[in-house]
Protein backbone atom coordinates (compact mmCIF):
# COMPACT_ATOMS: atom_id res chain seq x y z
CA UNK A 1 0.00 0.00 0.00
CA UNK A 2 2.78 2.51 0.85
CA UNK A 3 4.37 1.71 -1.93
CA UNK A 4 1.66 2.18 -4.32
CA UNK A 5 0.98 5.62 -3.04
CA UNK A 6 4.94 6.28 -2.93
CA UNK A 7 4.82 5.00 -6.79
CA UNK A 8 1.91 7.73 -7.12
CA UNK A 9 3.41 10.81 -5.27
CA UNK A 10 6.62 9.78 -7.68
CA UNK A 11 4.72 9.86 -10.90
CA UNK A 12 1.99 12.11 -9.90
CA UNK A 13 2.45 14.38 -13.10
CA UNK A 14 2.52 11.31 -15.57
CA UNK A 15 -0.53 9.78 -14.14
CA UNK A 16 -2.61 13.64 -13.87
CA UNK A 17 -1.48 13.45 -17.40
CA UNK A 18 -3.02 10.51 -18.57
CA UNK A 19 -6.11 10.66 -16.77
CA UNK A 20 -6.53 14.50 -18.44
CA UNK A 21 -6.05 12.81 -21.97
CA UNK A 22 -8.16 9.65 -22.17
CA UNK A 23 -10.61 12.15 -20.54
CA UNK A 24 -10.31 14.34 -23.25
CA UNK A 25 -10.04 11.44 -25.75
CA UNK A 26 -13.38 9.85 -24.36
CA UNK A 27 -14.89 12.77 -25.32
CA UNK A 28 -13.81 12.39 -28.54
CA UNK A 29 -14.11 9.22 -29.45
CA UNK A 30 -18.01 8.61 -27.70
CA UNK A 31 -18.99 9.69 -31.08
CA UNK A 32 -22.22 7.90 -30.11
CA UNK A 33 -24.92 10.32 -32.04
CA UNK A 34 -27.09 10.78 -28.35
CA UNK A 35 -23.80 11.82 -26.59
CA UNK A 36 -23.00 14.32 -29.50
CA UNK A 37 -25.88 15.96 -29.09
CA UNK A 38 -26.27 16.19 -25.55
CA UNK A 39 -22.45 17.69 -26.00
CA UNK A 40 -24.01 20.46 -28.23
CA UNK A 41 -26.83 20.91 -26.29
CA UNK A 42 -24.58 21.58 -23.24
CA UNK A 43 -22.53 23.83 -25.06
CA UNK A 44 -25.36 25.65 -26.42
CA UNK A 45 -26.29 26.76 -23.32
CA UNK A 46 -22.88 27.74 -21.95
CA UNK A 47 -21.76 29.59 -25.43
CA UNK A 48 -25.02 29.84 -27.36
CA UNK A 49 -25.35 33.35 -25.79
CA UNK A 50 -22.15 34.47 -26.16
CA UNK A 51 -21.82 33.56 -29.36
CA UNK A 52 -25.21 35.21 -30.49
CA UNK A 53 -23.42 38.48 -28.77
CA UNK A 54 -20.52 38.24 -31.13
CA UNK A 55 -22.16 37.24 -34.27
CA UNK A 56 -24.79 40.83 -33.56
CA UNK A 57 -20.99 42.75 -33.70
CA UNK A 58 -20.23 40.55 -36.50
CA UNK A 59 -23.34 41.64 -37.99
CA UNK A 60 -22.50 44.80 -38.89
CA UNK A 61 -19.43 44.41 -40.79
CA UNK A 62 -21.71 42.18 -43.28
CA UNK A 63 -24.42 45.09 -42.75
CA UNK A 64 -23.48 46.56 -46.50
CA UNK A 65 -23.83 43.19 -47.94
CA UNK A 66 -27.02 41.66 -46.14
CA UNK A 67 -28.90 45.22 -47.46
CA UNK A 68 -27.93 44.63 -50.55
CA UNK A 69 -28.96 41.07 -50.59
CA UNK A 70 -32.29 41.89 -48.93
CA UNK A 71 -33.00 44.61 -51.89
CA UNK A 72 -32.09 42.35 -54.35
CA UNK A 73 -34.75 39.71 -52.54
CA UNK A 74 -37.26 42.77 -52.61
CA UNK A 75 -36.72 42.82 -56.25
CA UNK A 76 -37.32 39.58 -56.46
CA UNK A 77 -40.77 38.69 -54.40
CA UNK A 78 -42.22 42.01 -56.23
CA UNK A 79 -41.46 39.87 -59.53
CA UNK A 80 -43.65 37.74 -57.60
CA UNK A 81 -46.80 39.41 -56.65
CA UNK A 82 -50.09 38.95 -58.01
CA UNK A 83 -49.62 42.08 -60.28
CA UNK A 84 -46.43 41.02 -62.06
CA UNK A 85 -48.65 37.93 -64.06
CA UNK A 86 -50.33 38.01 -66.46
CA UNK A 87 -54.27 38.01 -65.63
CA UNK A 88 -54.69 34.68 -66.70
CA UNK A 89 -52.07 33.35 -65.31
CA UNK A 90 -53.00 35.50 -61.52
CA UNK A 91 -56.45 33.76 -62.16
CA UNK A 92 -54.97 29.89 -62.12
CA UNK A 93 -53.10 29.89 -58.94
CA UNK A 94 -53.48 32.77 -55.70
CA UNK A 95 -51.66 32.26 -52.62
CA UNK A 96 -53.65 30.26 -50.09
CA UNK A 97 -55.95 29.03 -52.57
CA UNK A 98 -56.82 25.52 -51.45
CA UNK A 99 -56.92 24.42 -54.51
CA UNK A 100 -53.16 24.47 -54.68
CA UNK A 101 -52.06 22.52 -52.35
CA UNK A 102 -49.00 23.92 -50.11
CA UNK A 103 -46.02 21.75 -50.20
CA UNK A 104 -43.22 23.49 -48.45
CA UNK A 105 -43.09 26.04 -45.91
CA UNK A 106 -39.75 28.61 -44.75
CA UNK A 107 -38.78 30.00 -41.72
CA UNK A 108 -36.00 32.53 -41.81
CA UNK A 109 -33.63 31.89 -39.63
CA UNK A 110 -29.99 33.52 -38.35
CA UNK A 111 -26.66 31.97 -38.09
CA UNK A 112 -25.16 32.01 -34.93
CA UNK A 113 -22.16 29.47 -35.71
CA UNK A 114 -20.23 28.74 -38.48
CA UNK A 115 -16.87 27.27 -39.57
CA UNK A 116 -15.68 26.45 -42.65
CA UNK A 117 -12.17 25.26 -42.19
CA UNK A 118 -12.61 21.45 -40.83
CA UNK A 119 -13.09 17.93 -42.53
CA UNK A 120 -16.61 18.20 -40.51
CA UNK A 121 -17.92 21.40 -40.26
CA UNK A 122 -21.30 22.64 -38.76
CA UNK A 123 -23.85 25.71 -38.53
CA UNK A 124 -25.38 26.67 -35.13
CA UNK A 125 -29.05 28.47 -36.16
CA UNK A 126 -30.86 30.85 -33.33
CA UNK A 127 -33.84 28.39 -33.66
CA UNK A 128 -34.98 25.63 -32.93
CA UNK A 129 -37.82 22.37 -31.87
CA UNK A 130 -39.97 25.72 -30.25
CA UNK A 131 -40.39 26.69 -33.48
CA UNK A 132 -40.64 23.71 -35.16
CA UNK A 133 -37.53 22.60 -36.55
CA UNK A 134 -36.90 19.09 -36.71
CA UNK A 135 -33.52 16.77 -37.85
CA UNK A 136 -33.46 16.19 -41.61
CA UNK A 137 -34.79 19.22 -42.74
CA UNK A 138 -33.24 21.41 -45.70
CA UNK A 139 -31.60 24.63 -45.11
CA UNK A 140 -31.19 27.08 -47.75
CA UNK A 141 -30.59 30.59 -48.47
CA UNK A 142 -30.75 33.36 -51.69
CA UNK A 143 -27.48 32.04 -52.92
CA UNK A 144 -28.35 28.08 -52.86
CA UNK A 145 -28.38 24.92 -50.53
CA UNK A 146 -26.86 25.17 -47.29
CA UNK A 147 -26.90 21.94 -45.31
CA UNK A 148 -29.17 19.71 -43.32
CA UNK A 149 -30.48 20.19 -39.89
CA UNK A 150 -29.01 17.62 -37.67
CA UNK A 151 -30.13 17.88 -34.11
CA UNK A 152 -32.06 20.39 -32.44
CA UNK A 153 -32.15 21.68 -28.41
CA UNK A 154 -35.30 24.00 -27.45
CA UNK A 155 -34.07 27.46 -28.99
CA UNK A 156 -30.76 25.95 -31.42
CA UNK A 157 -30.86 24.09 -34.34
CA UNK A 158 -27.21 22.24 -35.22
CA UNK A 159 -27.14 21.67 -39.43
CA UNK A 160 -24.70 19.52 -41.43
CA UNK A 161 -23.36 21.75 -43.83
CA UNK A 162 -22.45 21.02 -46.97
CA UNK A 163 -18.73 21.61 -46.05
CA UNK A 164 -18.68 18.22 -44.08
CA UNK A 165 -17.56 15.21 -45.26
CA UNK A 166 -20.45 13.12 -44.27
CA UNK A 167 -23.13 15.44 -46.34
CA UNK A 168 -24.32 14.10 -49.48
CA UNK A 169 -26.78 14.95 -51.50
CA UNK A 170 -28.42 14.03 -55.04
CA UNK A 171 -28.16 16.42 -57.65
CA UNK A 172 -28.88 17.24 -60.87
CA UNK A 173 -27.47 18.74 -64.26
CA UNK A 174 -30.48 21.02 -64.44
CA UNK A 175 -30.47 21.33 -68.43
CA UNK A 176 -30.76 17.30 -69.06
CA UNK A 177 -31.41 16.05 -66.04
CA UNK A 178 -29.19 13.62 -65.51
CA UNK A 179 -28.30 12.78 -61.42
CA UNK A 180 -25.89 11.78 -59.39
CA UNK A 181 -24.46 12.14 -55.31
CA UNK A 182 -22.53 15.37 -54.64
CA UNK A 183 -20.00 15.50 -51.44
CA UNK A 184 -17.53 17.52 -50.23
CA UNK A 185 -14.28 16.71 -50.63
CA UNK A 186 -12.64 18.50 -48.02
CA UNK A 187 -10.77 20.84 -49.76
CA UNK A 188 -11.60 23.76 -50.88
CA UNK A 189 -14.52 25.37 -49.22
CA UNK A 190 -15.82 26.64 -53.06
CA UNK A 191 -16.00 23.14 -54.50
CA UNK A 192 -18.17 19.97 -54.31
CA UNK A 193 -17.73 17.15 -56.49
CA UNK A 194 -20.28 15.54 -58.29
CA UNK A 195 -20.08 11.95 -59.97
CA UNK A 196 -21.81 9.14 -61.81
CA UNK A 197 -23.04 11.35 -64.38
CA UNK A 198 -22.64 9.05 -67.23
CA UNK A 199 -20.20 9.34 -69.90
CA UNK A 200 -22.47 9.87 -73.17
CA UNK A 201 -24.30 13.00 -71.31
CA UNK A 202 -22.83 16.48 -73.35
CA UNK A 203 -21.93 18.96 -70.23
CA UNK A 204 -19.95 21.88 -70.84
CA UNK A 205 -18.13 24.50 -67.92
CA UNK A 206 -20.73 26.93 -66.51
CA UNK A 207 -23.64 24.52 -66.64
CA UNK A 208 -26.22 25.08 -63.46
CA UNK A 209 -26.45 21.95 -61.20
CA UNK A 210 -29.63 21.92 -59.23
CA UNK A 211 -30.75 19.75 -56.13
CA UNK A 212 -33.06 16.44 -58.13
CA UNK A 213 -35.25 16.45 -55.27
CA UNK A 214 -34.70 12.66 -54.57
CA UNK A 215 -33.95 11.99 -51.55
CA UNK A 216 -36.46 13.98 -49.77
CA UNK A 217 -34.98 16.45 -47.47
CA UNK A 218 -34.10 19.44 -50.58
CA UNK A 219 -36.86 20.37 -52.72
CA UNK A 220 -35.99 20.10 -56.73
CA UNK A 221 -34.31 22.62 -58.17
CA UNK A 222 -32.42 25.01 -55.81
CA UNK A 223 -29.07 26.15 -57.08
CA UNK A 224 -25.99 24.62 -55.88
CA UNK A 225 -23.46 25.71 -58.23
CA UNK A 226 -22.03 25.48 -62.00
CA UNK A 227 -19.92 22.94 -63.37
CA UNK A 228 -15.82 24.29 -63.03
CA UNK A 229 -14.62 21.32 -64.48
CA UNK A 230 -14.92 17.77 -65.13
CA UNK A 231 -13.26 14.09 -66.51
CA UNK A 232 -13.46 10.68 -67.22
CA UNK A 233 -13.02 8.89 -64.43
CA UNK A 234 -12.91 4.91 -64.82
CA UNK A 235 -13.65 5.47 -68.67
CA UNK A 236 -18.19 5.05 -67.72
CA UNK A 237 -18.82 7.87 -65.52
CA UNK A 238 -17.73 11.52 -65.37
CA UNK A 239 -16.28 13.29 -61.99
CA UNK A 240 -17.49 16.89 -62.12
CA UNK A 241 -15.97 19.66 -59.78
CA UNK A 242 -18.64 21.94 -59.28
CA UNK A 243 -18.54 25.38 -58.12
CA UNK A 244 -20.41 26.68 -55.43
CA UNK A 245 -22.73 29.23 -55.69
CA UNK A 246 -22.48 29.50 -51.93
CA UNK A 247 -19.94 31.18 -50.03
CA UNK A 248 -20.03 29.38 -46.57
CA UNK A 249 -17.73 32.29 -45.21
CA UNK A 250 -20.67 34.96 -45.29
CA UNK A 251 -23.66 32.93 -44.25
CA UNK A 252 -25.75 35.02 -41.98
CA UNK A 253 -29.73 34.53 -42.99
CA UNK A 254 -30.94 30.97 -43.72
CA UNK A 255 -34.17 29.66 -44.73
CA UNK A 256 -35.12 26.27 -43.15
CA UNK A 257 -37.77 24.62 -45.44
CA UNK A 258 -40.47 22.57 -43.75
CA UNK A 259 -41.33 19.72 -46.24
CA UNK A 260 -44.85 19.37 -45.59
CA UNK A 261 -45.86 15.79 -46.77
CA UNK A 262 -42.50 14.24 -46.19
CA UNK A 263 -44.18 12.06 -43.59
CA UNK A 264 -46.64 11.36 -46.31
CA UNK A 265 -43.82 10.03 -48.11
CA UNK A 266 -41.94 8.50 -46.31
CA UNK A 267 -44.71 6.12 -44.77
CA UNK A 268 -45.87 5.50 -48.59
CA UNK A 269 -42.04 4.02 -49.08
CA UNK A 270 -41.82 1.91 -45.91
CA UNK A 271 -45.23 -0.02 -46.80
CA UNK A 272 -44.01 -0.13 -50.40
CA UNK A 273 -40.72 -1.70 -49.47
CA UNK A 274 -42.22 -4.53 -47.27
CA UNK B 1 2.14 36.33 -7.17
CA UNK B 2 -1.37 37.67 -7.65
CA UNK B 3 -0.30 40.13 -10.43
CA UNK B 4 1.57 37.46 -12.14
CA UNK B 5 -1.79 35.38 -12.10
CA UNK B 6 -3.85 37.84 -13.36
CA UNK B 7 -1.32 38.92 -16.13
CA UNK B 8 -1.87 35.30 -17.39
CA UNK B 9 -5.79 35.67 -16.82
CA UNK B 10 -5.85 38.05 -18.83
CA UNK B 11 -3.39 36.31 -21.66
CA UNK B 12 -5.62 33.63 -21.30
CA UNK B 13 -9.02 35.55 -22.38
CA UNK B 14 -7.42 37.59 -24.79
CA UNK B 15 -6.03 34.61 -26.65
CA UNK B 16 -9.18 32.53 -26.65
CA UNK B 17 -10.81 35.54 -28.25
CA UNK B 18 -8.45 36.56 -31.06
CA UNK B 19 -8.34 32.62 -31.76
CA UNK B 20 -12.69 32.96 -31.98
CA UNK B 21 -13.21 36.15 -33.40
CA UNK B 22 -9.95 36.22 -35.81
CA UNK B 23 -8.13 33.63 -36.22
CA UNK B 24 -10.93 31.39 -36.86
CA UNK B 25 -11.91 33.28 -39.54
CA UNK B 26 -8.47 32.78 -41.66
CA UNK B 27 -7.97 29.80 -44.39
CA UNK B 28 -6.69 29.35 -47.49
CA UNK B 29 -9.15 27.01 -49.27
CA UNK B 30 -9.72 25.33 -46.34
CA UNK B 31 -6.18 24.12 -46.09
CA UNK B 32 -4.48 26.10 -43.93
CA UNK B 33 -5.80 27.12 -40.26
CA UNK B 34 -3.69 28.65 -37.40
CA UNK B 35 -4.47 28.03 -33.77
CA UNK B 36 -2.13 30.56 -32.05
CA UNK B 37 -4.48 29.92 -29.03
CA UNK B 38 -1.47 27.11 -27.92
CA UNK B 39 0.60 30.53 -27.42
CA UNK B 40 -0.71 31.03 -23.82
CA UNK B 41 0.69 27.58 -23.39
CA UNK B 42 4.35 28.75 -24.63
CA UNK B 43 4.05 31.94 -22.42
CA UNK B 44 3.82 30.15 -18.99
CA UNK B 45 6.54 31.01 -16.67
CA UNK B 46 9.52 28.33 -16.16
CA UNK B 47 8.33 27.83 -12.83
CA UNK B 48 4.86 26.96 -13.50
CA UNK B 49 3.56 24.03 -11.57
CA UNK B 50 3.35 21.16 -14.07
CA UNK B 51 0.35 20.54 -12.50
CA UNK B 52 -0.95 24.06 -12.81
CA UNK B 53 0.03 23.75 -16.72
CA UNK B 54 -1.68 21.09 -17.33
CA UNK B 55 -4.67 22.10 -15.93
CA UNK B 56 -4.70 25.11 -17.51
CA UNK B 57 -3.84 23.38 -21.10
CA UNK B 58 -7.01 21.43 -20.44
CA UNK B 59 -9.22 24.18 -19.43
CA UNK B 60 -7.95 26.18 -22.39
CA UNK B 61 -8.53 22.97 -25.06
CA UNK B 62 -12.14 22.36 -23.31
CA UNK B 63 -13.22 26.23 -23.83
CA UNK B 64 -11.98 26.07 -27.46
CA UNK B 65 -14.14 22.98 -28.04
CA UNK B 66 -16.96 23.99 -26.47
CA UNK B 67 -16.89 26.87 -29.16
CA UNK B 68 -15.78 24.80 -32.52
CA UNK B 69 -18.36 22.19 -31.01
CA UNK B 70 -15.66 19.52 -31.16
CA UNK B 71 -15.20 17.33 -28.10
CA UNK B 72 -12.31 16.70 -27.14
CA UNK B 73 -10.22 17.33 -30.09
CA UNK B 74 -8.56 20.31 -29.28
CA UNK B 75 -8.47 19.49 -25.30
CA UNK B 76 -6.30 16.31 -25.77
CA UNK B 77 -4.13 17.82 -28.61
CA UNK B 78 -3.47 20.88 -26.06
CA UNK B 79 -2.92 18.84 -23.20
CA UNK B 80 -0.60 16.42 -24.71
CA UNK B 81 1.68 19.54 -26.13
CA UNK B 82 1.57 20.90 -22.39
CA UNK B 83 2.57 17.78 -21.28
CA UNK B 84 5.78 17.40 -23.66
CA UNK B 85 6.98 21.28 -22.87
CA UNK B 86 9.13 20.46 -20.28
CA UNK B 87 10.68 17.57 -22.23
CA UNK B 88 10.89 20.33 -25.27
CA UNK B 89 12.86 22.72 -22.91
CA UNK B 90 15.11 20.26 -21.72
CA UNK B 91 16.31 19.25 -25.43
CA UNK B 92 16.60 22.98 -26.18
CA UNK B 93 18.24 24.22 -22.80
CA UNK B 94 21.20 26.62 -23.43
CA UNK B 95 24.67 25.78 -22.15
CA UNK B 96 23.82 27.50 -18.65
CA UNK B 97 20.61 26.06 -17.97
CA UNK B 98 17.56 28.37 -17.47
CA UNK B 99 18.28 30.90 -15.06
CA UNK B 100 15.90 31.68 -11.89
CA UNK B 101 13.53 34.91 -12.62
CA UNK B 102 13.79 34.23 -16.83
CA UNK B 103 10.52 34.02 -18.68
CA UNK B 104 10.28 31.62 -22.19
CA UNK B 105 10.83 34.93 -24.23
CA UNK B 106 12.19 36.04 -27.50
CA UNK B 107 13.71 38.56 -25.63
CA UNK B 108 15.52 36.97 -23.30
CA UNK B 109 16.52 33.69 -24.92
CA UNK B 110 16.82 35.00 -28.89
CA UNK B 111 15.23 34.26 -32.04
CA UNK B 112 17.05 30.74 -32.68
CA UNK B 113 16.17 29.32 -29.30
CA UNK B 114 12.30 30.67 -29.45
CA UNK B 115 11.79 29.80 -32.77
CA UNK B 116 13.11 25.42 -32.28
CA UNK B 117 10.81 25.71 -28.85
CA UNK B 118 7.75 27.51 -30.53
CA UNK B 119 7.87 25.52 -34.24
CA UNK B 120 8.80 21.62 -32.03
CA UNK B 121 5.83 22.62 -29.66
CA UNK B 122 3.15 24.26 -32.39
CA UNK B 123 4.13 20.93 -34.18
CA UNK B 124 3.22 18.19 -31.76
CA UNK B 125 0.06 20.37 -31.01
CA UNK B 126 -1.13 20.73 -34.73
CA UNK B 127 -0.12 16.95 -36.05
CA UNK B 128 -2.51 15.70 -32.81
CA UNK B 129 -5.36 17.87 -33.49
CA UNK B 130 -5.62 17.29 -37.35
CA UNK B 131 -5.58 13.37 -36.73
CA UNK B 132 -7.34 13.69 -33.87
CA UNK B 133 -9.81 15.67 -35.86
CA UNK B 134 -10.03 13.73 -38.57
CA UNK B 135 -9.95 10.70 -36.83
CA UNK B 136 -8.24 8.45 -39.19
CA UNK B 137 -5.58 7.53 -41.33
CA UNK B 138 -7.58 7.35 -44.65
CA UNK B 139 -6.57 10.63 -46.03
CA UNK B 140 -2.94 10.09 -44.21
CA UNK B 141 -0.94 12.89 -46.84
CA UNK B 142 -3.33 15.36 -47.06
CA UNK B 143 -3.72 15.58 -43.55
CA UNK B 144 0.37 15.97 -42.96
CA UNK B 145 -0.03 18.97 -45.32
CA UNK B 146 -2.86 20.17 -43.69
CA UNK B 147 -1.36 19.99 -40.51
CA UNK B 148 2.07 20.90 -41.65
CA UNK B 149 1.05 24.06 -43.58
CA UNK B 150 -1.11 25.28 -40.94
CA UNK B 151 2.11 24.97 -37.86
CA UNK B 152 4.13 27.25 -39.98
CA UNK B 153 1.85 29.66 -40.43
CA UNK B 154 0.84 29.73 -36.26
CA UNK B 155 4.75 29.73 -35.79
CA UNK B 156 5.02 32.51 -38.10
CA UNK B 157 2.43 34.34 -36.03
CA UNK B 158 3.42 33.53 -32.68
CA UNK B 159 6.92 34.20 -33.48
CA UNK B 160 5.98 37.99 -35.36
CA UNK B 161 3.18 38.58 -31.99
CA UNK B 162 6.56 38.51 -29.77
CA UNK B 163 7.83 41.33 -32.11
CA UNK B 164 4.50 43.22 -31.28
CA UNK B 165 3.14 42.37 -28.77
CA UNK B 166 4.92 40.94 -25.96
CA UNK B 167 8.02 42.85 -26.72
CA UNK B 168 9.85 44.08 -23.38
Amino acid sequence: MRNLLRFIIQHHFLILFLVIEFFSLFLLISTNSYQKVQFYNASHKLTGGISNRMENIGDYFSLHYENRELAEENTRLYNRLKSSYSLALADSVLPGDTAARRKYNYLNTRVINNTVNKQYNYITLDKGKNTGIGPDMAVINNDGIVGIVKSVSDNYASVLSLLNRNFTVSAKIKKNGYFGPLSWNGNNTGYATLVDIPHHVEIAEGDTIVTSGFGGVFPEGFLIGTIGSFRLKGGNYYEIRVKLSNDFRKLNHVQVIYHLEKTEIDSLENVAAQ
Amino acid sequence: MIREFGKYLFYFVVLILAQLLIFNNIEFSGYVNPYVYVLFILLLPFTTPRIVLLISAFALGLIIDLFMGTPGVHSSATVLMAFSRSSVMALFSPREGYQSGTYPRLAEFGLEWFVKYTVMLVLIHHFALFYLEVFSFHHFFSTLFRAFLSSVLTSLIIIFSQYFVFRK
